[in-house]
């Protein structure tokens, strides 16, 4: 309870003129990043972290929350108005979207976005404020052996959750893994895998790699795109966008229904939860049980804002799941939260079980910022720019990509004011770049990378206080209990295989 | 053309797989005293990537007839731009210090433009560049307190 008020306290955070800049300013990045076909939240993260060295931990955090927010609906812009999802949270809502706009109802279409996705928002950001303590809570109940099969766990379900390529996610985390080891062992005084090489002793910082995979990758696949949507964006910016038609019509908001918001919602939340499964998972299963369960499902895909509403709802619920996690385990659930978890690391906070408690302080503000950027950014970021939005879109990418390599690039420097760092964030870079190429999930690399040192530490630890017996893992309640929970998945992941999601190979 | 460059990148990812084994097999015995020594993870870890580019390249061999079709139509990469764009981004992290941070900038933003784009404007293309390394320096200098090199120190 004591968490709670901290949170709703902090609102008043947002009333210092210095937060509030960046939280509004964090949004509108985010929002046209996500509305970019190509570009992404997640870079726009990656390129204003180098940034939060000279911010305090609070504002980087509140910046990081309303990025994180806009990414998820943000999408839902180009998804609607030219069939281009800008970010793949916002692949279901193009299915309805894009058809309703050809019926000359795209700004009521992209109304529905921004009330699926304030509602989901909301539901998603107060789950996680009342829900995380009690989950912070249990999680001190988890000790060592237990940690390294939650870990262990972590890795297996992000791996096994990359349905038609499994080896390749099994070879990306490993090489996540293998990264992770170079440097000074976190056990004995022996360096590993530097070759001599003395600026590799202290291991590779997380700064470059994350603008490495993250923003640099992207410069390179966009080099390597032959897509040119200009034909598109010119077609739809022959519809004129007003104001008033964004408000959709009460009846239509009644016939979707409380319960279609909530339960996607619902879906969207415990999908974020899950690690590696991210926004366009949880679209995609409220998308589908809105259908399965509607007395009209051949109206789908054809224009029904009940689907844009399911999809829209569930991932920005997914916002607030994918937290838990990453707050209480220090396992991100996705690329957004490991670069939140960055932040964290970059400022010397380690999340876990602790940090609900002894730095509350630090995270209240960031959840309060969700909730306002759900709230207040989404509704009023559309009313402001929604009438504009195409022409966002048709910004000159030559200028764009520019900018964002200058700084991806100088934002490496910042670091440790060394040129290996920018090295480094250009080799991370080209290796993402191919995995990227050749259908690699970068998310299973970039998790092995951050949770391999925790994870070989627990593993060591759990052995060498059991005199090297095994059978700890299966002994200990808390070990077993993950055991038991990686064996529950792969069941379900991988011996009953679930219904494939569109575009999942090839994305 | 797709498979052969996909086949190569998993040659290179075994390669890779393999060399980390042998290193890490070089770090010692994996097991001590009733427990485990730095090389026992490394040695893990190297086995199953080995194990997982193997799957991978018999999987490809096995289908490479088919792959070959289908690339042709839609995984045909626009070009080697991104190659241009590599060199551009090393050449410019190799000049940071020596040349300073604004003729290296105004260099890389220009060549990063022209690659995107055309050779057409130049002229505008290159105050355009200007523009964005001053408005970047302002930011990280001034805004940030990022010391950034200049030639004047």
């Amino acid at each position: 309870m004591d968490f709670i008020l901290q949170v709703f306290g902090s609102f008043s955070l947002l009333l210092d003129p210095v937060n509030f800049i960046y939280v509004v300013l964090g949004f509108f990045i985010g929002t046209i990043f996500a509305a970019i076909p190509g570009l992404t939240a997640t870079l726009a993260m990656a390129l204003l972290l180098p940034l939060t060295y000279s911010l305090s931990v609070e504002t980087a955090l509140m910046a990081c929350a309303s990025i994180y927010m806009a990414g998820m609906c943000g999408g839902s812009i180009t998804a609607t108005t030219i069939n281009i999802p800008g970010a793949p949270s916002s692949m279901m809502t193009a299915l309805d979207g894009y058809p309703m706009q050809q019926q000359g109802k795209g700004a009521q279409a992209l109304g529905h976005a921004a009330i699926g996705s304030m509602f989901g928002g909301a539901v998603g950001a107060l789950l996680l404020i009342a829900l995380a303590p009690f989950v912070a809570e249990l999680s001190l109940l988890v000790k060592t052996t237990g940690k390294f099969s939650l870990l262990a766990f972590a890795i297996v379900v992000v791996v096994i959750a990359q349905r038609g390529r499994v080896a390749k996610a099994g070879l990306s985390a490993c090489i996540g893994l293998m990264l992770a080891t170079i440097g000074l062992d976190a056990m004995e005084p022996i360096t590993r895998f530097t070759y001599g090489y003395s600026n590799l002793t202290a291991g590779l910082a997380l700064m470059p790699v994350i603008i490495g995979t993250f923003a640099i990758a992207e410069i390179l696949t966009q080099a390597n795109s032959s897509r040119d949507i200009s034909v598109a964006t010119q077609e739809a910016g022959k519809t004129k966008l007003r104001r008033r038609d964004f408000l959709p019509p009460l009846a239509d908001i009644r016939k979707i229904g409380f319960g279609c918001y909530f339960k996607s919602c619902l879906i969207g939340y415990f999908v974020g939860t899950l690690p590696g499964a991210g926004g366009s998972m949880g679209a995609f299963l409220a998308y589908t049980e809105t259908v399965r369960t509607s007395s009209e499902p051949e109206t789908f895909g054809k224009g029904n804002p009940k689907g844009i509403a399911a999809s829209e709802s569930a991932n920005n619920a997914v916002c607030g799941g994918a937290m838990v996690p990453m707050l209480t385990f220090g396992i991100p659930g996705d690329p957004i939260t490991a670069i939140v978890l960055g932040v964290l690391v970059i400022n010397g906070i380690q999340p876990g079980p602790q940090l609900m408690t002894d730095q509350a302080g630090l995270i209240a503000p960031m959840l309060a910022s969700l909730l306002f950027s759900a709230v207040v950014l989404i509704p009023l970021t559309l009313w402001l720019i929604g009438p504009y939005c195409i022409k966002i879109v048709s910004i000159r990418k030559d200028v764009l990509y520019a900018v964002i390599a200058l700084l991806a690039v100088v934002g490496s420097f910042v670091a440790t004011y060394s040129t290996f760092q920018m090295f480094l964030a250009l080799g991370m870079g080209v290796l993402a770049f191919y995995l990227r190429r050749f259908g690699f999930p970068v998310i299973t690399m970039l998790l092995g990378y951050i949770l391999g040192p925790n994870l070989e530490e627990f593993l060591r630890r759990s052995l060498a206080l059991s005199n090297g017996d095994p059978t700890t893992f299966f002994t200990n309640p808390d070990s077993l209990f993950f055991v038991v929970l990686t064996v529950v998945f792969f069941y379900f992941l991988v011996i009953r295989k679930p219904a494939k999601m569109p575009g999942s190979a090839s994305s | 053309m797709f498979t052969n460059k996909y086949l190569l990148f998993l040659y290179f990812m075994l390669a890779v797989s393999v060399g980390y084994l042998i290193t890490a097999v070089g770090l010692g015995d994996p097991f001590a005293e009733n427990g485990l020594t730095p090389s026992f993870f490394p040695i893990l870890v190297g086995a199953a990537a080995i194990v997982f580019s193997s799957i991978l390249i018999v999987e490809q061999l096995r289908a490479a007839p088919e792959r070959e079709i289908g690339a042709n139509s839609s995984n045909e990469p626009g070009g080697y731009t991104h190659l241009w764009v590599t060199v551009a981004i090393f050449i410019y992290i190799a000049l940071f210090r020596t040349a300073g941070y604004f003729l290296s900038s105004w260099l890389f933003v220009l060549a990063l433009i022209l690659l995107f784009s055309s050779l057409e404007k130049l002229l505008q293309k290159a105050v355009i560049s200007a523009a964005i390394v001053g408005l970047a320096y302002l930011m990280f200098q001034q805004l940030f307190g990022v010391r950034l090199p200049t030639i004047w120190g």
